[in-house]
């Protein structure tokens, strides 16, 4: 039989690929049950159906596969028909369950795509299901199948002729569809299409869920609105200012509404779409047609800030105007199907009764949907019952089980407030129902710390309590040296209203004092000796303190006050005399314990006030937290001004452990973190992740260590998982997150390996503790949504001194438990789905460097003081953020890893590269030549020099090895040339040396005694030691080949390694160019590369190439540009001809030992391995396997070997990568200053940590529209930006402008000043070939490469153009 | 301009299907002989035919009621 084929549409299209890629999901199934309450004749509704599968073609309708490309075609006859079935005997539950099973069948492609099924459950009522796949229908085509059925039947039991007209051909539709194609406005609209949707940059991410569902299971969660929610519904969609065309376009417009507030809230962006299926249903006859005509387009938000539902509803109603008129049959594509992953489906179509018997349809879900959906949200009404039902389709990989029970009702909250009150924002409703009064219990009683303290004396009066350097305290001897100081305070006139400051360095009289203090029921005031003296000054002033501990060394900083003090090392035998004995002060719950001064946002630090009760809520929680079978043995050796080191400083003295001491050296605390470490006497430690990014990568098997508490600041996981691994393996490492206004901590977890998302989790609340994360409006948002954290409970402070205003504005009332405060935190954070809290970033300008918290206004303030100041702006510059390892993927064509700098990849993972390679792939081809070219330009001068045709570089390996053979074999006199480079190893030694003896030719090492040196500058300069070595080699072999005469080197550079060093796609961009123009510029290049500064220039002799003639003399010849020899035939070759064997000695596919130093630092810094780019060129010249390439990109490095060799060429490995992540920069206006003086000048009044690194000088700083500094601009200069001395000034004028972003391209910049110079930014020879090469191209010059060597700033090159030019008109007029 | 109207909603959008032939009075929206999406393509046939823009304001059922509306609208809008 011959069938009629047809192609698919779009829409088909689109269903017959997920259907490919899903093939045993029932994920487009449309089934329907009818639950007629009435008699049905079995027969006449049998007869009734076979012949509506006569009158609709797509009941006949099968689909197979031709050449690839799937078709339809209709079948004449059907051997399908309907099931009759009996099933009175079950309950209707069962059938339900029975017909749900049936739903999830999978239908044969081949065979009409339907399922009928007649059910009886008892004579008064009976089940029609109905199942028909997506391919060919929609929900008006069950309708108009449904309607009709009932006819047919009706005209059957009547004995009447059908009341019907034909069934109108979905062929129609296919012959429509192609005509409309070809008018012209469909470009316009397929234009119209794209356009919109390239406006859109991040997927939406709803409740902050990143990831793509890899299943098609999903759960169907249903909601229905209620008759009366509904026509309150409809009553606001009929008021003049809500309506559109029709109630039914009003009431899409008010759900798309409610689905974009929605969406807006649990993900936080205002620019995403949605799709919607259009009907499609242009015709009147296609209203009458069965067949999938429905197509899906893309809806659009924009949400501003001050957004009502009104507001949105009238930006919706231009959109799906603007949508209505764009929805044209066969204009939906793939492309614009991955615009969006939720879909709202309003459904206007209605199931009539079934020949007078009242009918119920319920749409039946297969538990399956495209995955490319997160959500589905069905809203119709099929029944006409006036109940509008809302139907949601959720992912389960997306959603897990608790959060798809939710999403309806957040989204309820929605729609609610929507009908309202449709003018009210639409931050009004809360997602979430009020949470019950928060029932905070403290862990235990509360005890004062220093009570609890004293208890310990009693109880452990032997044991060891503090000890320093070679002298120890026990308990006893600890309390009674305290209470000696507490009766010395007494007799100065301290007791519980008073405040005493402690300006002294981390000693045991640092902690003699401040349990005394609190012995005497006074509150200490911690005052770190790094403070500088003004700032001191300002302390001791603002915070009232009647009495100052210091010594000698800090005596200085307090002159200025008239405030009585105790210098501990002046005569302190009156101490001595005090009673051993002291009766502690009952000190009240509220009373204050101490008081601690954090950066603030004026000019002067916010001391904030701390109670006992809450200092004891912490300590009694940490206490049982952290316990282990172990005492505690802590060090103090963080500063004691940071509310950090309030853990370590009371948490083993009243637990029976001990504290050990480790004193300041005078540059930062870093420094004792060692000692702390070499001498393993601790067994806990808290710390801040700057300090373990000092240590990350150190063996700390050994280390005693077995409870780590890591606070202060952004805890990431690549740090947690190194740690992890340099410890052994029953060291526990806790996150520990708390504002000094909260104390200490409040929210904390344990690291587990399961955590993987870059950051740590912070955990969960402490107890006696509570964390509300909040929106602006103070609703309670849901877990995954991001918001503000606000703190409750006994750990609050009582906010700050002297600062009424600040305080009350930071602690507000806890508007769900009013008994409460609540500190405000500023800290975006969101609840996994673990229920821990993940830390996200702040609200506002308080930042955190290494751990210490600032505000950048107090630097900003304190840098106006200064006379050259006029105006200031500084900011936090974070560099290049590095991919956590398990985040990278690789090209799926090269393997080119995703942190390689500016990579772009398209949605078939294919990179960037590959895609442009892909465009000038033929024309990088013609520099490719035949060996025979080569042989005649090798032999061309045979025979000429005097003593050898050409030099081969041999590095032992077997392309080197393999080049050399065949240079041999083309009867050449060679000469092999192997550089020395120390680091050869033994096994490639020896290869070499039986090479050279079996090929029989005379073979030279080079050394120079600077090669260390040279490693290490280009461990500096390139991250990698390959640089500086071939460098080396170019330039040795360059001297011998100019002493013996020899015309030719020849490389054994890959394919690959070309594309690193010489050729860009720049060069191809000519299509006319001369290969010989390509050979010109390479050499222009490589000329200037031995031009540029480094150790070999300043080391080794390079006189030779300020000569042009040497170029001449001596020419380097590529020995794979013309050989194409692939892997397999060349080891067979070198396993058959020359005896080579692959070193074992290396640990990897290499000769040299060192090799493994660069990959190190270049992982470490850069964050991929510096053989990935050139490696991704091999793949792509199909000379390596990305399979290859990747395992050679991933092995490990033995950190240990990496750290010894280092050692031994004298490079300092960085530990402190982490650190320099983020720089503190100050851009200023005014007079230009040194940056010592601004420096010097700030060091008076501010910690060194507040001291900014970079002094920046502007003419005027950006302002953004609003008038504001734009401090997004200021931040996009990278650190060679900021070591410049020059002025920041923005490219002005189309020239400069031009060459700017050029250069913002090639040298990976996010801005550029137009003083900065090329070299100085990392600008190499390759990067001038690139710059020049588009430079020519934009303005059609053919200006040399070396011009931007001579002109290296933007204004200097710009002004070369412009000259250039000018001269040019000149000389034509 | 009234016949040219009618004539593309009875040829394009209705198949000449009405069963009495279209008036320019009969309400087209509410009597649903277009439906929304109808009423967009009619906008965007006016759009190509007369080579103008209706802007969004103007894009309410008091403009386009019935086929005597809109030409009354559109006899405004180009005078």
């Amino acid at each position: 039989m011959k069938r009629n084929y047809k192609a698919l549409t779009q829409s088909q299209l689109s269903i017959w690929t997920g259907q490919q890629l899903n093939p045993e999901a029932p994920l487009y199934n449309m089934a329907h049950s009818f639950d007629i309450e009435g008699f049905i004749d079995n027969e006449s509704f049998k007869t009734a159906f076979d012949q509506l599968i006569e009158r609709a073609e797509v009941l006949r309708t099968v689909f197979s596969v031709i050449d690839g490309i799937p078709v339809q075609s209709i079948q004449t006859g059907c051997e399908k028909t309907i099931e009759i079935l009996d099933f009175s005997s079950k309950k209707p539950k069962e059938i339900k369950n029975w017909m749900k099973r049936r739903s999830q069948i999978n239908f044969d492609f081949t065979k009409p795509l339907f399922d009928s099924v007649l059910i009886k459950v008892n004579e008064q009522r009976h089940f029609w299901f109905l199942n028909i796949h997506h391919l060919v229908t929609d929900a008006t085509t069950s309708t108009i199948l449904y309607k009709l059925q009932v006819e047919l039947y009706k005209s059957i039991l009547e004995g009447s002729t059908p009341k019907i007209k034909d069934v109108p051909a979905f062929d129609d539709y296919l012959v429509y569809k192609a005509v409309q194609k070809k008018l012209p406005i469909s470009q316009t609209i397929r234009d119209h299409w794209k356009t919109k949707i390239d406006s859109l940059t991040v997927p939406l991410k709803i409740y902050g869920k990143e990831c793509s569902a890899t299943t098609s299971l999903a759960n169907r969660v249903s909601l229905k609105l209620g008759v009366d929610r509904s026509k309150r519904l409809k009553d606001l969609a009929s008021r003049s200012e809500i309506r559109s065309w029709t109630q039914d376009l009003t009431l899409f417009n008010l759900f798309t509404t409610a689905i974009f507030t929605y969406l807006h809230r649990v993900s936080g962006q205002q620019k995403f779409a949605i799709g919607a299926p259009s009907h499609n249903r242009s015709t009147k006859s296609f209203k009458r047609t069965p067949g999938l005509f429905i197509e899906i387009f893309p809806l659009l938000s924009d949400f501003e800030d001050k957004d009502t539902f009104f507001s949105v509803l009238e930006k919706v109603k231009l959109e799906t105007n603007d949508y209505l008129k764009n929805a044209q049959p066969g204009m939906s594509s793939p492309e614009l199907s991955r615009s969006f992953n939720v879909v709202l489906n309003y459904i206007n179509v209605a199931f009539p009764d079934f020949n007078g018997m009242p009918m119920q349809s319920e749409w039946i879900h297969p538990e399956h949907c495209d995955p490319g959906h997160q959500l589905r949200c069905h809203v119709y009404d099929m029944n006409a019952s006036g109940d509008i039902e809302v139907h949601f389709d959720l992912n389960n990989d997306v959603f897990h089980e608790s959060l798809q029970n939710e999403i309806p009702q957040h989204f309820l909250k929605v729609l609610d407030a929507l009908i309202e009150d449709v003018n009210q924002s639409i931050y009004e409703p809360s997602l979430i129902d009020k949470v019950s009064a928060i029932d905070l219990q403290p862990i235990s009683e509360f005890i004062p710390i220093i009570k609890q303290f004293e208890l310990q004396a009693i109880q452990t009066p032997d044991a060891t309590a503090l000890s320093f350097k070679n002298t120890s305290y026990t308990y006893q001897e600890l309390n009674q040296k305290a209470n000696q100081f507490a009766n010395y305070l007494l007799t100065k006139g301290i007791n519980s209203e008073k405040r005493v400051a402690v300006h002294l360095e981390r000693s045991p009289e640092y902690i003699v004092a401040v349990l005394g203090i609190l012995k005497t029921g006074a509150s200490f005031i911690p005052i770190s000796s790094d403070q500088p003296s003004q700032r001191v000054s300002y302390i001791l002033e603002d915070s009232n303190c009647h009495f100052i501990l210091t010594n000698n060394r800090l005596v200085d900083n307090i002159t200025s006050t008239q405030i009585p003090y105790l210098n501990l090392d002046d005569d302190l035998s009156s101490l001595l005399h005090e009673s051993i004995e002291f009766k502690c002060q009952d000190s009240l719950q509220d009373s204050l314990a101490y008081m601690i001064y954090t950066s603030g946002s004026t000019g002067n630090p916010k001391g904030v006030l701390i109670s006992n009760k809450a200092i004891c809520n912490y300590l009694n929680w940490a206490k049982s937290y952290y316990a282990t079978k172990e005492k505690f043995i802590f060090p103090l050796f963080t500063s004691v001004g940071f509310d950090l080191t309030i853990t370590s400083t009371f948490l083993p003295l009243i637990t029976g452990g001990e504290l050990i001491v480790y004193s300041e050296a005078d540059h930062g605390p870093d420094i004792s973190l060692m000692e702390v470490l070499a001498q393993n006497k601790v067994n806990s430690i808290k710390l801040t992740p700057s300090h373990l990014a000092l240590i990350r990568g150190a063996d700390m098997q050994h280390s005693n260590i077995k409870t780590m508490i890591v606070g202060g600041e952004d805890f990431k996981v690549n740090i947690a998982q190194s740690i992890q691994n340099s410890f052994s393996e029953d060291l526990r490492i806790y996150n520990e997150y708390g504002p000094t206004e909260a104390t200490v901590g409040c929210i904390a977890g344990q690291y587990t390996a399961n955590h993987t998302e870059a950051s740590v989790p912070i955990g969960t609340s402490i107890s006696g503790m509570s964390g509300l994360v909040l929106d602006s409006n103070y609703n309670q948002v849901p877990a995954g949504v991001v918001g503000e954290l606000h703190l409750s409970g006994f750990g609050l402070a009582e906010g700050y001194c002297k600062l009424a205003d600040l305080t009350s504005e930071k602690f507000v009332t806890n508007p769900f438990n009013p008994e409460f405060k609540m500190y405000r935190t500023g800290d975006l954070v969101r609840l996994n789905e673990f229920d821990e809290f993940e830390y996200l970033g702040r609200v506002d300008e308080q930042v955190k460097l290494r751990g210490f918290r600032l505000e950048l206004t107090d630097v900003e303030a304190n840098l106006l003081t200064h006379n050259n100041v006029q105006n200031t702006a500084v900011v936090i510059i974070e560099n290049e953020k590095v991919i956590p390892e398990h985040e990278v993927v690789n090209c799926l064509n090269c393997g080119l890893p995703s942190n390689y700098p500016n990579t772009d990849f398209d949605e078939h993972g294919v990179c960037h590269v590959c895609n442009a390679f892909e465009g000038y792939k033929d024309q990088a081809q013609k520099y490719f030549k035949s060996e025979e070219e080569l042989r005649n330009i090798l032999t061309s001068q045979r025979g000429k020099s005097p003593n050898y045709d050409c030099i081969s570089l041999l590095s032992g390996g077997k392309d080197s090895t393999y080049i050399l053979a065949q240079l041999i074999n083309m009867g050449l006199r060679v000469l092999a040339f192997t550089l020395d480079n120390g680091y050869i190893s033994e096994q490639a030694k020896e290869n070499i040396d039986r090479i050279v003896s079996k090929l029989e030719v005379d073979h030279i090492y080079g050394t120079t005694e600077h090669m260390n040196a040279i490693f290490v500058d280009s461990l500096h300069r390139h991250q990698n030691v390959c640089n500086g070595c071939f460098k080396t080699i170019y330039t040795l072999s360059t001297q011998i080949a100019l002493a013996k005469q020899i015309p030719y080197v020849v490389t054994g550079l890959s394919r690959g390694q070309f594309f690193e060093t010489r050729l860009t796609e720049e060069l191809f961009w000519d299509e006319n160019a001369d290969v010989s123009t390509i050979d010109d510029t390479i050499l222009e290049a490589r000329k200037l590369y031995h031009q540029e500064e480094d150790a070999v220039k300043e080391l080794i002799d390079v006189s030779m190439f300020d000569y042009d003639d040497t170029f001449n003399k001596v020419q380097f010849i590529d020995f794979y540009r013309y050989s194409d020899v692939t892997l397999d035939e060349m080891l067979r070759f070198l396993k058959e001809k020359v005896d080579w064997v692959r070193p074992t000695d290396t640990g990897r596919s290499t000769n040299c030992l060192i090799n493994q130093l660069g990959i190190y630092v270049h992982k470490k810094e850069k964050g991929y391995s510096n053989y990935s780019f050139p490696y991704s060129w091999d793949v792509r010249m199909g000379h390596k396997t990305r399979t290859e390439t990747l395992e050679e990109i991933n092995e490990v490095i033995d950190e240990k070997e990496v750290k010894r060799i280092a050692d031994e060429i004298g490079y300092q490995v960085s530990g402190e990568s982490e650190l320099k992540q983020k720089n503190l920069v100050c851009y200023y206006t005014g007079e230009k200053t040194s940056s010592a003086e601004l420096a010097k000048h700030l060091k008076q009044a501010l910690p060194e940590y507040m001291v900014p690194s970079y002094f920046k000088y502007v003419e005027k700083l950006p302002l953004t529209k609003n008038g504001k500094v734009d401090k997004a601009q200021l931040k996009m200069l990278s650190t060679s930006q900021l070591d410049t001395e020059t002025p920041f000034v923005a490219p002005n004028g189309d020239i400069e402008e031009l060459i700017g972003g050029i250069w913002k391209e090639v040298l990976r910049l996010k801005q550029v000043s137009v003083h900065d110079n090329f070299i100085a930014l990392g600008g190499h020879s390759l990067a001038a070939i690139r710059v020049t090469a588009r430079i020519n191209e934009e303005i059609e010059m053919k200006f040399p490469l070396s011009k931007i060597f001579e002109f290296p700033t933007i204004i200097e090159y710009a002004n070369y153009i412009e000259e250039t030019l000018t001269k040019l008109l000149d000389e034509q007029d | 301009m009234n016949e040219k109207l009618i004539k593309y909603i009875s040829e394009q959008l209705l198949n000449n299907e009405l069963e009495d032939d279209l008036e320019a009075e009969d309400d087209l929206l509410g009597d649903g002989i277009l439906d929304s999406l109808g009423m967009m393509k009619l906008i965007l046939y006016i759009e190509t035919e007369y080579e103008m823009k209706v802007p969004p304001q103007d894009m309410i059922i008091e403009n386009f009621m019935t086929v005597q509306h809109i030409s009354n609208y559109l006899a405004k809008q180009r005078s």
